[in-house]
């Protein structure tokens, strides 16, 4: 799968082209449906999760065009972001956004501006960088899409050590991939 | 432990978040905040973007497998019967469509061809200033970029003001402009002028469809605009309108 070929079929989507729509489903949906299938863990759910993804889709290729983003991520985006949203209305979690943040270890000056530059150290990298537990949770999050009590449960710590190890670990990632 | 001060705005606490959304760890009613954000603060969804991009490596754990006929079918049925757009405002866009839909805004230049990014100088923009004054233009172009951009910038009133154009030989591409109104085909509302100028007169009996969630695109033709009345080239840019 190029991604410049799927690029080029997101754009003609954008067009409402329907032929390219077809296509662009042939070469990306088992992919998107492994997503949708690891995330919820149901068939049936993943089958009808698929299908609001790809009217997503569908309604959203002009968006892609403007983000510049690689066309693969963006697909994958879309259905990891739609297949959490019903695993987090299914199972609702506790709010805490506007909690306090026990981010005391600087890591990043807050002077510091945020300069966002797409060039930044891969990923891997940076992960070898964070002890294997950590990173095996930030990693888990993400595929499975599990929740903060999720991933307490699964390694065996509070749920407020959990969110500082998550919270930790980005910021230690950002750094590196910083520098 | 003291609550940090939330008017602050804490640079960590913007790339925890959105790493967090990113991640997927957030509750719903977070995400919709997350989401809200990310509708008016660019600088937080180049934050949340650039968060997708990172962890995006982890997506080859993902398997790949077939999903069953029926998914598609239910698929283009709903995409079938999109709904008919919203009357338009046809008494406030004839004219005064160009400034107050804020095309160039909306529209984004991103070139599904380019490998290197489009790189630019600005060195005409920043020398001294002309004693004759009048404008400064200033070209930009990228390697193997599918479109260039032209600056123009008129320091009588300090416009700067910045316009695609077909990259290639002279006379050899065309940007040609698209219309996309739901359930409909694509209408062209013209090439766009290698000068860079970027206006166009869009014919009267299509003023009405310019409206807020109409959908621009721009694709690369043959010189002189598709020969088959439909976009024939890559889309190197689509946006959807919206007022200012």
């Amino acid at each position: 799968m190029n991604g410049n070929d799927i690029a080029y079929l997101i754009g003609r989507v954008s067009l409402k082209d329907r032929k390219a729509f077809a296509t662009l489903y042939d070469r990306s949906a088992p992919k998107l449906f492994g997503v949708c299938l690891r995330i919820l863990r149901d068939r049936s759910e993943a089958e009808d999760a698929l299908q609001d993804v790809y009217v997503k889709i569908w309604q959203r290729a002009d968006r892609y065009v403007a983000s510049q983003a690689n066309p693969l991520a963006w697909l994958a985006a879309i259905a990891r972001n739609h297949a959490i949203d019903v695993v987090r209305t299914r199972r609702p979690v506790a709010t805490d956004i506007d909690e306090a943040y026990d981010v005391a270890d600087a890591l990043m000056t807050p002077e510091e501006a945020v300069v966002i530059r797409s060039e930044g150290r891969r990923i891997d990298r940076c992960m070898q960088e964070l002890a294997s537990e950590r990173a095996s949770a930030v990693r888990r999050a993400y595929i499975e899409g599990l929740s903060y009590e999720e991933l307490a449960e699964i390694h065996g710590v509070p749920l407020n050590t959990m969110r500082t190890w998550l919270r930790r670990s980005l910021l230690k990632l950002r750094e590196c991939m910083s520098r | 432990m003291t609550a940090p001060d939330k008017d602050m705005r804490d640079p960590r606490r913007d790339e925890v978040i959105a790493g967090e959304y990113v991640l997927g760890v957030l509750s719903a009613e977070d995400r919709r905040k997350v989401e809200a954000r990310l509708a008016r603060d660019r600088q937080f969804a180049a934050i949340v973007n650039r968060w997708e991009e990172n962890l995006s490596t982890f997506n080859d754990d993902y398997e790949a497998l077939q999903p069953p006929p029926r998914v598609f079918s239910a698929v283009e049925q709903r995409i079938l019967g999109a709904a008919p757009p919203d009357a338009a405002f046809s008494g406030k866009v004839a004219g005064g469509f160009w400034n107050s839909l804020a095309l160039w805004r909306a529209l984004a230049f991103a070139s599904l061809a380019v490998t290197a990014g489009l790189a630019f100088s600005l060195s005409a923009l920043l020398a001294p200033r002309p004693t004759s004054g009048g404008r400064l233009v200033a070209d930009m172009s990228g390697e193997n970029a599918a479109i260039n951009l032209v600056a123009r910038y008129d320091e009588t009133n300090g416009a700067l003001r910045v316009t695609p154009i077909a990259a290639g030989k002279e006379k050899e591409k065309s940007l040609e402009l698209w219309l996309v109104v739901d359930g409909k085909s694509p209408v062209s509302l013209g090439v766009l002028p290698q000068t860079g100028e970027g206006e166009l007169a869009v014919p009267a009996d299509m003023r009405g469809n310019l409206v807020q969630g109409a959908v621009f695109a721009v694709s690369i033709e043959p010189f002189g605009g598709s020969p088959t009345g439909h976009a024939t080239g890559p889309v190197i840019a689509s946006g959807t309108a919206r007022f200012e």
